[in-house]
């Protein structure tokens, strides 16, 4: 199998890219049809499966970054500091992971304390960050999780998160009316 | 964490809140979750808040609030008819309460997927800093040409200097040809004796052969000023030593 023209014209921009491309940038750099960029960012994907790298992305912005598996050898070599979180910082990170966005209150209610701490450190470690307000009284700050929070956990994609299950085996998404 | 004894089996700091607490009280007794009595939980739940009194006041609110509806499910389970549900707040039926309990242990699981993804330490990393510095627009491979041959004509140069040796002027040589130049003309002066770009070599056989020539007094030496050209003139009366 070799890549496709467009396939190796997208690899190479996102190759020397900083920060994530999005398809219509790519679309315009390339110059060539949204469908076929996105078509070559599905054979890169698949392309990348066994190699030390991996196609992220986030909505429409994707990114060349190194495979999960590699990582200890990447931290190394770049002298990476593990990334640490306490089990309170980690439910609330779950809690905005998958029910973006997100407010405070919404948060407090399904862990059922105060999260101002924990919401105030994912937001200095750029775990998450504020989308905007929502046109609901008080106007709150929603909240979802970042390109960096996809990044430290390994995930493609947010849909790539893995469905937990409760703990009684049963799928709780249907459980819980929202 | 609370100061002094405590009850043996109540661990205060391992709970992330009260919804946490009521978890555990429901996984302690291994009851499902999904057809348990909340009701049932109450008087356990009140034995764990009692034992928190070393918690900050707020933080006790929150385990007292859950607390108060757990009571008030068990009140209804024992007076079903003289108590009609509250339609205002979900938490103040058994279901809303079993909502909220069945969703904290599912934000757990995915909790605890993130903390073992992340303990795993299997992430991604992305290029750092890899924008090219590319050279300012215009550049022009005619005047790096020309500027590579001027670099190369001042190599020439320096080559050309070195390569005229100190060793090919001895002392006595110099001296001899000094000797002969002010034999013809009676003065000279010690730049025309040095020429045009001397080498240091050069430059140091010409002054110590002028200053043999001055110690056996064949010349006379004269300077008006500070750094000014030096006079070498023919020392007169001494011309009948000069050998021929």
């Amino acid at each position: 199998m070799t890549r496709s023209v467009i396939a190796a014209a997208v690899e190479a921009v996102l190759f020397v890219a900083e920060k994530p491309v999005s398809r219509s940038e790519l679309t315009k750099t390339i110059g060539a049809g949204g469908k076929a960029v996105a078509d070559a960012l599905a054979e890169l994907e698949e392309w990348y499966q066994g190699t030390g790298l991996r196609l992220q992305h986030e909505g429409d912005d994707w990114q060349i970054v190194t495979a999960p598996e590699q990582a200890p050898f990447v931290a190394t070599y770049l002298g990476a500091d593990r990334l640490r979180l306490s089990s309170a910082a980690l439910e609330t990170l779950a809690v905005v992971a998958y029910r973006q966005p997100v407010t405070r209150a919404e948060v407090e209610s399904i862990r059922g304390v105060n999260c101002d701490q924990t919401i105030y450190t994912l937001m200095s470690r750029r775990l998450i960050e504020e989308l905007g307000r929502r046109d609901a009284p008080g106007s709150p700050f929603e909240y979802g999780t970042t390109w960096e929070f996809l990044e430290c956990f390994g995930l493609t994609s947010l849909g790539a998160l893995p469905t937990v299950l409760s703990p009684e085996g049963v799928r709780s998404e249907g459980a819980v009316s929202r | 964490m609370p100061v002094g004894p405590r009850p043996p089996d109540v661990t205060v700091a391992g709970f992330e809140g009260p919804l946490d607490l009521l978890l555990e009280l429901v996984e302690e007794k291994k009851l499902d979750i999904f057809t348990v009595r909340l009701g049932d939980l109450a008087d356990g739940y009140l034995a764990r808040v009692r034992a928190m009194v070393a918690l900050p006041a707020d933080e006790v609110s929150a385990f007292l609030y859950i607390a108060s509806r757990l009571v008030l499910v068990k009140a209804r389970g024992l007076l079903p008819s003289l108590t009609p549900p509250s339609e205002d707040d979900e938490i103040d039926t058994e279901e809303g309460l079993r909502l909220r309990l069945i969703e904290y242990a599912t934000t757990k699981g995915r909790a605890e997927m993130l903390g073992d993804r992340m303990r795993a330490g299997e992430r991604a990393f992305h290029r750092e800093g890899g924008t090219v510095e590319l050279p300012p627009k215009g550049g022009n491979p005619d005047a790096l040409a020309a500027a590579w041959l001027k670099v190369l004509a001042l190599t020439r140069r320096a080559e050309e200097e070195i390569e005229v040796p100190g060793e090919r002027y001895s002392v006595e040589q110099r001296t001899a040809e000094i000797e002969a130049l002010i034999a013809e003309q009676p003065a000279v002066t010690f730049a025309t004796l040095l020429g045009d770009r001397p080498t240091l070599g050069y430059a140091i056989v010409t002054f110590i052969a002028l200053l043999d020539l001055y110690r056996r007094l064949v010349i006379d030496i004269t300077q008006d000023e500070l750094f000014g050209d030096i006079r070498v003139e023919r020392k007169v009366g001494r011309m009948e030593e000069l050998p021929q």
